[in-house]
């Protein structure tokens, strides 16, 4: 019998700038939480989908930036959601369990009956009613979201078993050498209360943990001897695989997209993906136009308010312009990401490329990546207040903030 | 000039009967002359009239001379002097560095490198130094705190709100450069070192009485800079020529000058080039002239030239200051160790290294070529060569570390990896060999 007044909470994972830095160099200038996908910033997409969970009481954001780079964007989408919208910087990575627990009395100051756990950089429809819905059925400790992929790609991410009629989580594995299953954890979860007491056993047994897998670099960057701290308690390794099988944990399975961001390749991408979730939802964010008032648009496209585009220039697909950005004459746009207050002058052409904030590209310049969102020079990124000089052509590059280019470069990193 | 001998514990038979005899010679520091070292004489004050530069003083008690001060240099005091700095913007040519500290705070041989030529300013009296600067003042200006007291210089900044070329920010920082004194004063470019003879380029600009002096030095390849042409025996410049087709000459621009204030009527509040717009136009008017540069000079905006640079840095050490180099049976050539840096047992160092404050050298290790920064940690029977190591990075056990490889700060190359050219964003482990020059973000 459901409770009317049972509470819910959400936990983002934000993480922290040493952690991170597969996103340079756009993350130089912001977290890779606040790094617009769809036009609007990264973790914004997981809060909207908390929404729509009945009985939200407040959604936590935790991580280890700096509070100031969040303050901003916490305030105003509290007020935005009329919901209490807090940012819990952790004084150290405590790992993606070790946060939770670290933060137990603030996220249980409202004796929530659940809580959902999300991570920042996972692009998906997040279905966290329906989520919230089945794990309530299925009376287990946790559920998680996961997917099925591909075999090849499935070694890259958690690697689990599940069985088929009653979705219990048989067996978990993260990023396995040998193919053990093609459903993959998506790094959503709903968890009851308990998790605590589960963390709480994995802090007081953390010696007889088997140390069998070998540290990530990120984690043995982090400790001076190279094992665990005492209060690091990984999600993955330390909760999911011990308890698969004990009937504590299930899995839901979603059938829409999903991704992980970790690159600014995978962020454009992502950004494609949530436009055309915004065609199905919310069309009106989406921009129109056919080249009389407006410019052209193609496909899903999203143009801030502020941005002055010239009815000539033709935009899309998968183009997100963002505040105070200026595109002149003739300009063509096509799968890409152009960042607050950049300049595109007359007749340039971009296509799969990230135009950083402040940067200028000049007139029939070109910037263009080959759209492989996997290889590390798959798309061309521009730091922030590049200048890309007239007539130049920039191919599957990445250039560092600051930068003027005034001959052709291909396949380069510029520094 | 006159000079202020100090009063120490003196004999009492000589105390109050010197005399002192003819010349007058002040100068503002005694000590550094070695008259301390003499019977120490009441406070006298000696005048002349003459810029000499070598005097002798005679002490007599009761007409017979009982001391003679041995002849000594005299530093000719400037009234009050200043220099501007041009720091310029974001130092990009250097990165992975310069992500971590603006480049003038980038150490070369174990001192950032601004403080290189801040003490040569500093050593001819120049008072007051202006550094021109359009990126991260906040940065500069919390190190300049520290270096103003240390050093006893009024150090100031003067920022640009949009780029100003290289003739420009004199303007911005006009009032800060020029007083009612006349003064020529002195303007540097940051990624210039040199042996810095500027006491000599006074001179040079005062015996010529043109408005503006450069320092060029002679290189071997001409057409990659910007060449000086000028008459050989009087130094006048007749022009510029910018990366010349066939050879004008083999004079380029060293990045030092010495202006007359009436410079700074020439130049307005907007991006200006002082090679392009400035000189050419004194060029013209036959009021510039230029010195050879006596010594080494090198440009160590980028990596391959600041490895060069301590070569010949460390050399004219070598040849003015041997005692700064470090020497020991595990020394070979021109070695740099800053004392709190410790080095372990069967390492061989050198040549051309720089070990900076706080390392930690293990046993085994083989440096050469290099410049190992503050706090960095080198582990056992690791070899480097031809790099520069970031602030607090590590080289694990038998790394092998060479060919231009630049490691920003905070990177750990782990053991047994192989880094050819590796350039490495901060913040980075490195746990797989680099076997081809790459940058590693």
């Amino acid at each position: 019998m459901k409770n009317s007044e049972e509470k819910v909470v959400a936990v983002i994972m934000v993480g922290g700038p040493t952690k991170g830095t597969r996103f340079r160099p756009l993350s130089f200038n912001t977290p890779k939480p606040l790094f617009p996908l769809a036009g609007q910033p990264m973790v914004h997409h997981p809060i909207s989908a908390c929404k729509s969970i009945p009985n939200l009481a407040q959604i936590f954001l935790i991580g280890f930036h700096e509070e100031r780079e969040f303050a901003l964007y916490v305030s105003s989408i509290s007020s935005e959601l009329k919901i209490p919208v807090r940012y819990l910087k952790e004084d150290k990575p405590h790992g993606s369990a070790g946060g939770l627990y670290y933060f137990k009395d603030l996220i249980m100051e409202d004796n929530p009956s659940h809580i959902f756990l999300l991570n920042c950089d996972v692009c998906c429809s997040f279905p966290l009613p329906e989520m919230l819905v089945a794990h309530r059925r299925y009376g287990g400790m946790g559920t998680l979201l996961v997917i099925k992929v591909s075999a090849e790609a499935a070694s890259e991410f958690g690697e689990l078993v599940a069985d088929p009629i009653t979705n219990e989580l048989l067996h978990y594995t993260e990023k396995p050498e040998t193919f053990v299953s093609d459903l993959i954890n998506c790094g959503v979860y709903i968890f009851t209360p308990e998790i605590f007491n589960v963390i709480e056993d994995i802090h007081t047994h953390y010696e007889d943990r088997a140390n069998l897998h070998t540290l990530s670099s990120s984690e043995a960057l982090w400790s001076a001897t190279k094992t665990p701290a005492k209060d690091f308690v990984r999600l993955d390794q330390d909760i999911l695989s011990p308890l698969a099988g004990k009937k504590q944990l299930y899995t839901y399975e979603t059938m829409d997209f999903w991704e992980q961001i970790k690159t600014p390749a995978m962020s454009l991408k992502c950004s494609a993906l949530y436009l055309a979730q915004f065609r199905h939802k919310s069309p009106n964010l989406l921009a129109c136009g056919d080249g009389t008032k407006n410019p052209t648009v193609v496909g899903d496209v999203y143009i801030h308010p502020s941005a002055k585009v010239h009815t000539t220039a033709k935009i899309g697909p998968n183009v997100s312009i963002s505040a105070n950005v200026r595109v002149a004459a003739g300009v063509r746009l096509m799968s890409c990401i152009i960042l607050d207050d950049a300049e595109i002058q007359e007749n340039a052409f971009v296509m799969y490329a990230i135009v950083g904030w402040k940067s200028s590209l000049g007139k029939w310049s070109r910037v263009q990546g080959e759209g492989d969102y996997k290889t590390k020079l798959g798309i061309t990124i521009l730091g922030e207040a590049v200048t890309v000089e007239d007539e130049v052509v920039v191919v599957n590059s990445i250039v560092l903030p600051n930068k003027i280019l005034n001959i052709s470069v291909q396949e380069e990193i510029i520094l | 000039i006159y000079i202020c001998l100090q009063q120490g514990s003196v004999d009492n038979n000589h105390r109050r009967s010197f005399l002192l005899i003819k010349q007058r010679v002040k100068t503002p520091d005694a000590q550094s002359f070695g008259v301390a070292n003499y019977p120490p004489p009441p406070l006298c004050h000696l005048h002349t009239t003459q810029k000499q530069t070598e005097i002798r003083v005679q002490f007599s008690l009761r007409n017979r001379v009982i001391a003679r001060l041995q002849s000594f240099v005299l530093q000719q005091k400037l009234p009050n002097m200043k220099a501007l700095i041009l720091v310029g913007g974001f130092g990009t040519r250097l990165r992975p560095l310069t992500l971590s500290v603006p480049k003038p705070l980038v150490d070369f041989a174990n001192k950032p490198m601004i403080l290189h030529q801040i003490e040569a300013l500093k050593a001819i009296g120049v008072t007051e130094v202006v550094l021109a600067i359009n990126y991260q003042p906040e940065v500069m200006l919390n190190f300049l705190k520290d270096f103003e007291a240390k050093l006893g210089i009024k150090i100031s900044c003067s920022q640009e709100t949009e780029p100003l070329g290289t003739a420009g920010p004199l303007a911005l920082a006009r009032d800060k450069l020029i007083d009612d004194s006349g003064e020529p004063f002195f303007v540097l470019n940051s990624d210039v070192i040199s042996e810095y003879p500027l006491k000599a380029m006074i001179a040079f600009h005062k015996s010529h009485g043109g408005e503006a002096s450069i320092m060029v030095t002679k290189v071997d390849e001409p057409s990659k800079y910007g060449v000086v042409v000028m008459e050989e025996s009087t130094g006048q410049v007749e022009r510029f020529v910018e990366k010349p087709k066939v050879f004008v000459g083999n004079k380029i621009n060293a990045g030092i000058y010495l202006l007359s204030p009436s410079v700074l009527d020439r130049i307005e509040l907007k991006p200006t080039s002082i090679e392009k717009e400035t000189f050419p136009k004194i060029a013209s008017e036959k009021l510039l002239y230029a010195m050879v540069l006596p010594g080494f000079w090198m440009d160590i905006g980028q990596p391959k030239d600041y490895i060069t640079g301590l070569r010949l840095y460390l050399d004219s050490l070598r040849k003015n200051a041997p005692s700064k180099l470090a020497s020991g049976p595990h020394i070979v050539g021109n070695v740099l160790v800053d004392e709190s840096a410790k080095i372990g047992e069967g390492c061989l160092i050198g040549p051309d290294v720089a070990i900076g404050p706080g390392c930690v050298v293990e046993s085994g290790v083989r440096l050469s070529r290099c410049t190992v920064m503050r706090g960095v940690r080198i582990k056992k029977h690791a070899c480097i060569s031809s790099s520069i190591i970031g602030w607090h990075s590590t080289v694990g056990q038998w790394a092998r570390v060479e060919n231009m490889t630049i490691l920003g700060e905070d990177v750990h190359v782990c053991d047994e990896v192989y880094s050819n050219g590796g350039v490495v964003l901060p913040h980075k482990e490195i746990k797989a060999s680099i076997l081809k020059p790459e940058i590693v973000m």
